[in-house]
């Protein structure tokens, strides 16, 4: 908080709220809920909390899905979202372990959906069986062992809700604002997206469903977003260069609906952006290695059909030795746990 | 292994492994033998000594030993632990070892009652170590960390009885007045390695001081101050004044000690060092002048202070202040004027006189030591006296070493005594000018003294052995003569100091091993050939004959009259009875003011000093305090405030 | 999978890894702050897969297979010391634990009251019939460290 007031100024800080306010209301509102929410000695009625996460968890789907297209992927997406992020809301504000253990398996079950969204199913199952599965059943007889006769005093309160809540909020709203910078249209990513998709097109409806219909457009609105962005990224480059003029050609042959040329333009725009991508905090690069025989790496966005073979492919080549000591890492782990709670105390015997 | 060359390194290394046995070993293994390792190196020594010196007589250059053994290297300075033996430092060596073994058998008999016999053996085995080793170093560093080390073992001797607070007081006064001198040791080596070649061997330096001097651009102020350093650290070592302070107060020690380190070997280190250095000095005139000055005000002051003296050992110590002075006053002497080169002669007469004095003086330390022994520590002569029959062997061996010492003729004494009369007596006659009249004082003052000591010693020694028989309460009914460990070092001290006079005096063997092996190699341009003087020998025997009839008459013939005499001159007697009263001078103008001092500085160190650092040291703490809530224990709360920090940081870098 | 959609599962991880965050936190029953630091793993594993679909590489998802087993290994010990923990004091709460604190700092006590607790109905003891069996010597009061 002292490097806060050490660091911001007054412009800065008015400036990121205003671009920011449809992030920060969301995570906002939730601080409040889960404030309000968290046990404690006399708190209000679980309504209000409730009615206040509600509505951020309404208002965050509206900030993530307004610039998506509507599909059933979205819907799928917000559907198992929302379902984890309201279990999890629920899992931490329980007062009694036994209701908090099953809403973490509901966490896990949505967040199994949304694996299965982002061509995971083989984690999706391997979550279930091991998390759902096991882990959870583990916590929950621990419960039943240790607490038989129900919430506990502890269970009832709770440790500096209103820091714990503001960190928490700070902390994602941080981490939304940036990824909402990161990706926002205009982006190397989101025009490569575009592009991809105007690459992609096969007949004069998919080129009116993607980039707009010129002829409905009057003269004045026709400058395509999308060639502007990329002429405001390319700006650098001299007048004449070739890249500049296949831009131009873009939104030349949209106007008059040329889908072949406008594909060959799209794809020659593409390929000089595709090294312009941000590599940082990737895993080694993309691209596959000479040597490579099995190929691992696939194209943005396209995981192969046999995700478990592929999976297993990965595995036990690039990353054999740390399954290995994963393997050695649960053995010792086995071990542990049945030293340190097979010993017993005298009053447990 | 009995090369000379071996011995050589082996004469320092036996003590030091005695030394070393007693310390590690002695307390726990065979804390009533302890003398046995002592004794043991000593003897080793002294036979190494003499194989060294039958060596050095044999050979055409010195032995040499370790020039090759880097002990400091940095920069341009580098020192070795190089040793060597020429004449001066075998005849040195033959000296300290065999005293030194002599006194180390008395003391098995001696300390035999004492609790802490393994201590008293180790340090005096430690100090022949550091002893050998400073006659036997090559350099001035190895002579200086030797020198040091002596000092510091003379510090745990005199202190043997620490319990004692006047032996702890003396032992501390010691060592800080000698350190007084150890600085002006120190600064004039560093003047000396600094103008004179960059190099710290004795030979270097001489050599190049002697270039420079025949090519004429050597500095004499330059070289007057050097030499004038040292002398400072000699004196301080060999208590001169106006350093001479400590040595009456050392005799606190065991009567060994006093024996071995403040009569025989340490305290003549300061007149081994400026003989050593006569090649600087013969350069220097001024510097001898001021050396001789300083030894023959010692010689006389030393010797008004003993004459009424009561305590046995103190009168000894006077004694032996004295006795330094004079071989400073003779050091002092070697001038070169002209043809007349005196510095061959001042030379031999000094290390001589220091050769006899070493078996005089001991004896007397040890016969007053058994005496003492006999007394039950009662050494003052007032409380006991015709202690002949009493104490026949210590009554014999004590007139041997006083009539040594008061120069009756034909005895050892007298023939030092004497080359040292004739050494100034020449320097009054070659030196031209002011130095000459000063030289001629200091010859009158040099007879004067000579009886003073005759007188002095035939009153100490009358009025303990003559007179009536009287025998302190301590001593009880019978009290008994030294033991036969004890008896044989004083007879063998006993005829050393009657023989050894007779035997190197008039037959010049001791001049020739020094003039052969020493002199002629190291500065023969400031030494030239002398003849003796019959008439002098007469005059000092008349003195020194005239200051023993004094006594006699005073003490024996007619008792009363001493007190008699003493009421007529009262001042000059209360005057020489408190020792000229230096000691509440120097309390007055030197401890005063350096208290006061101290005092001023512990109010600023307590006060503003410690009080600014406490004030730096409240700020952690006021910080602690402030933040410490957060230490609760809860682990919770510590994630918590890591949450609290990222977000802090996450928004700040967001926000700017 | 557009970048948008993308934002939409980054941020749908930080919201589970936020809310696992705030839950540690503020809970003090060890096992839900033990479930809460899993849900945030959760978020974790969200991000990561999302990542490997959208740039075509699965060494997101292997990363996943790797919490997964990390997350096992951890609920073994983890519950086993928290049962540990649950024999020395009796009690899951983990504010029983303060003896690292400062040593001149008072142990923090709940504060506010709650709703007064239902005390367990106090039936009727019958003395037992026959003869008192011998007292057991492992029933003794057991210190606790």
């Amino acid at each position: 908080m002292i490097s806060l007031l050490l660091f911001a100024d007054g412009e800065g800080v008015r400036g990121f709220f205003r671009e920011n306010w449809l992030v920060l209301l969301p995570c906002a509102l939730g601080f409040v809920a889960i404030y309000l929410l968290m046990p404690r000695a006399n708190r209000l009625p679980a309504l209000w909390g409730g009615v206040l996460a509600g509505l951020a968890l309404i208002l965050g789907g509206f900030v993530l899905a307004r610039s998506q297209v509507f599909s059933v992927e979205t819907i799928l997406f917000l559907a198992f979202s929302g379902l984890a992020i309201a279990a999890g809301v629920m899992m931490i504000t329980q007062s009694n372990p036994v209701h908090a253990a099953l809403s973490f398996a509901m966490v896990v079950l949505s967040v199994c959906g949304l694996f299965l969204l982002q061509a995971a199913p083989f984690l999706m199952a391997a979550t279930i069986i091991i998390y759902a599965g096991a882990i959870v059943v583990t916590f929950l007889f621990v419960i039943m062992l240790a607490q038989q006769e129900g919430p506990s005093n502890a269970d009832q309160r709770s440790r500096e809700p209103f820091l714990a809540s503001l960190a928490g909020c700070v902390l994602l709203a941080s981490v939304w604002s940036i990824v909402h910078k990161t990706y926002q249209p205009g982006d190397v990513e989101s025009l490569l997206a575009t592009l991809t998709k105007v690459a992609a097109v096969k007949n004069t409806d998919d080129v009116k469903q993607v980039l707009g219909d010129p002829q409905t457009m009057k003269p004045t609105e026709r400058d395509l977003p999308l060639v502007e962005q990329l002429r405001k990224h390319f700006a650098s480059l001299p007048p004449d260069h070739k890249t500049l003029n296949d831009i131009a050609a873009i939104k030349l042959h949209w106007a008059k609906l040329d889908v072949d040329n406008l594909k060959a333009s799209a794809e020659a725009v593409r390929k000089e952006l595709e090294p312009h991508r941000n590599r940082q905090g990737s895993l080694g690069s993309d691209t596959p290695h000479p040597k490579e025989k099995t190929p691992v790496r696939f194209e943005p966005g396209k995981l192969p059909a046999g995700n478990v073979a592929a999976i297993g492919r990965t595995l036990f080549t690039d990353y054999l030795i740390p399954v290995e000591l994963a393997a050695t890492l649960l053995l010792v782990a086995t071990i542990g746990a049945i030293v340190i709670a097979g010993r017993r105390s005298e009053e447990l015997r | 292994m009995f090369s000379p060359e071996m011995c050589l390194w082996m004469i320092p290394f036996l003590p030091l492994l005695g030394s070393v046995i007693i310390v590690t070993l002695g307390r726990r293994m065979f804390p009533d033998r302890c003398h046995v390792p002592c004794i043991a190196g000593a003897i080793g020594a002294c036979v190494c000594a003499v194989v060294v010196f039958v060596g050095v007589i044999s050979e055409t250059t010195p032995l040499r030993f370790g020039r090759e053994i880097a002990w400091i290297q940095v920069g341009n300075f580098s020192a070795n632990f190089s040793l060597r033996a020429d004449g001066l430092t075998a005849v040195m060596l033959v000296m300290v070892t065999f005293i030194g073994s002599l006194i180390a058998i008395y003391s098995a008999g001696y300390m035999e009652v004492d609790e802490s016999y393994p201590r008293f053996f180790a340090a005096v085995s430690a100090f022949l170590f550091f002893m050998t080793g400073l006659v036997l170093a090559n350099n001035f560093v190895l002579l200086y960390a030797c020198w040091e080390g002596v000092g510091l073992c003379s510090y745990l001797l005199i202190g043997f009885w620490y319990e004692k607070p006047s032996a702890a007081a003396a032992a501390r006064k010691a060592f800080l007045v000698t350190r007084l001198g150890d600085i002006g040791l120190f600064i004039g080596i560093l003047i000396l390695w600094h103008n004179f070649g960059h190099s710290l061997e004795y030979d270097d330096i001489f050599v190049n001081v002697k270039a420079q001097y025949d090519a004429g651009v050597l500095d004499h102020n330059l070289l007057y101050w050097a030499c004038i350093c040292l002398f400072i650290g000699a004196a301080g070592k060999s208590a001169q004044f106006p350093l001479h302070v400590w040595l009456p107060d050392a005799m606190e020690g065991p009567s060994p000690v006093s024996a071995l380190i403040h009569a025989a070997t340490m305290v003549t280190a300061g007149v081994y060092l400026v003989a050593r250095c006569t090649p600087l000095f013969g350069l220097a005139p001024d510097a001898q002048l001021l050396v001789a000055c300083t030894g023959g005000f010692t010689a006389l002051l030393a010797a008004l202070i003993a004459v009424t003296q009561t305590d046995l050992k103190r009168v000894l110590a006077y004694s032996t202040l004295s006795q330094l002075g004079y071989m400073f006053l003779a050091l002092g002497s070697g001038v070169v004027v002209g043809e007349h080169k005196l510095a061959g002669l001042a030379v031999t007469a000094a290390i001589f006189h220091l050769f006899t004095h070493a078996f005089f003086k001991a004896l007397l330390f040890l016969a007053a030591g058994s005496v003492m022994h006999a007394m039950h520590d009662v050494i003052d002569m007032t409380k006991f006296g015709g202690l002949k029959k009493v104490l026949p062997i210590t009554h014999w061996t004590f007139l041997c070493g006083a009539a040594a010492l008061a120069g009756i003729p034909l005895l050892s004494g007298f023939w030092s005594k004497d080359e040292i009369l004739a050494t100034t007596y020449e320097a009054w006659h070659v030196s031209g000018g002011a130095a000459s009249g000063i030289y001629c004082l200091l010859f009158f003052t040099a007879l004067f003294t000579a009886g003073l000591t005759a007188f002095y010693t035939a009153r100490a020694y009358f009025m303990t052995f003559h007179g009536d028989e009287k025998l302190p309460p301590e001593a009880g009914e019978h009290p008994h003569d030294a033991t036969p460990i004890m008896a044989w070092p004083l007879m063998i001290l006993a005829v050393g100091a009657v023989g050894v006079g007779i035997v190197l005096g008039p037959t010049h063997l001791f001049e020739s091993v020094l003039e052969k092996k020493w002199i002629t190699a190291q500065f023969a341009h400031l030494a030239s050939p002398h003849s003796t003087n019959l008439l002098l020998m007469v005059t000092s025997s008349v003195v020194a004959c005239i200051g023993v009839g004094i006594a006699y008459w005073l003490y024996v013939a007619d008792p009363s009259a001493a007190a008699s005499v003493a009421s007529r001159m009262a001042s000059i007697y209360d005057l020489s009875r408190s020792k000229f009263y230096f000691d509440e001078i120097y309390e007055l103008a030197v401890v005063w003011p350096m208290n006061a001092f101290a005092f001023i500085c512990r109010v600023v160190d307590q006060y503003v000093l410690d009080g600014l650092v406490d004030l730096f040291g409240q700020v952690p703490a006021v910080f602690g305090y402030l933040v410490r809530p957060v230490q609760n224990g809860l682990v919770q709360f510590y994630a918590l405030l890591m949450a609290l920090g990222l977000a802090g940081f996450l928004l700040s870098v967001l926000l700017r | 999978m557009s970048p948008a959609h993308l934002e939409g599962y980054l941020v749908v991880g930080a919201v589970l890894f936020a809310l696992g965050l705030v839950g540690f936190l503020t809970r003090r029953n060890m096992i839900i702050m033990f479930l809460s630091a899993e849900m945030m793993l959760q978020g974790v594993a969200v991000n990561l897969v999302a990542f490997a679909h959208f740039r075509g590489n699965l060494g997101g998802q292997v990363l996943v297979l790797f919490i997964v087993a990390v997350a096992a290994c951890e609920a073994a010990i983890a519950l086993a010391l928290v049962l540990m923990l649950f024999r020395r004091r009796k009690t899951l709460d983990v504010s029983v634990w303060q003896e690292l604190r400062e040593p001149d700092q008072e142990p923090i006590e709940d504060e506010g009251t709650l709703e007064a607790e239902e005390k367990p109905e106090d039936f009727q003891h019958l003395t037992p019939a026959g003869a008192e069996p011998p007292a057991r010597k492992d029933t003794e009061e057991v210190s606790h460290v």
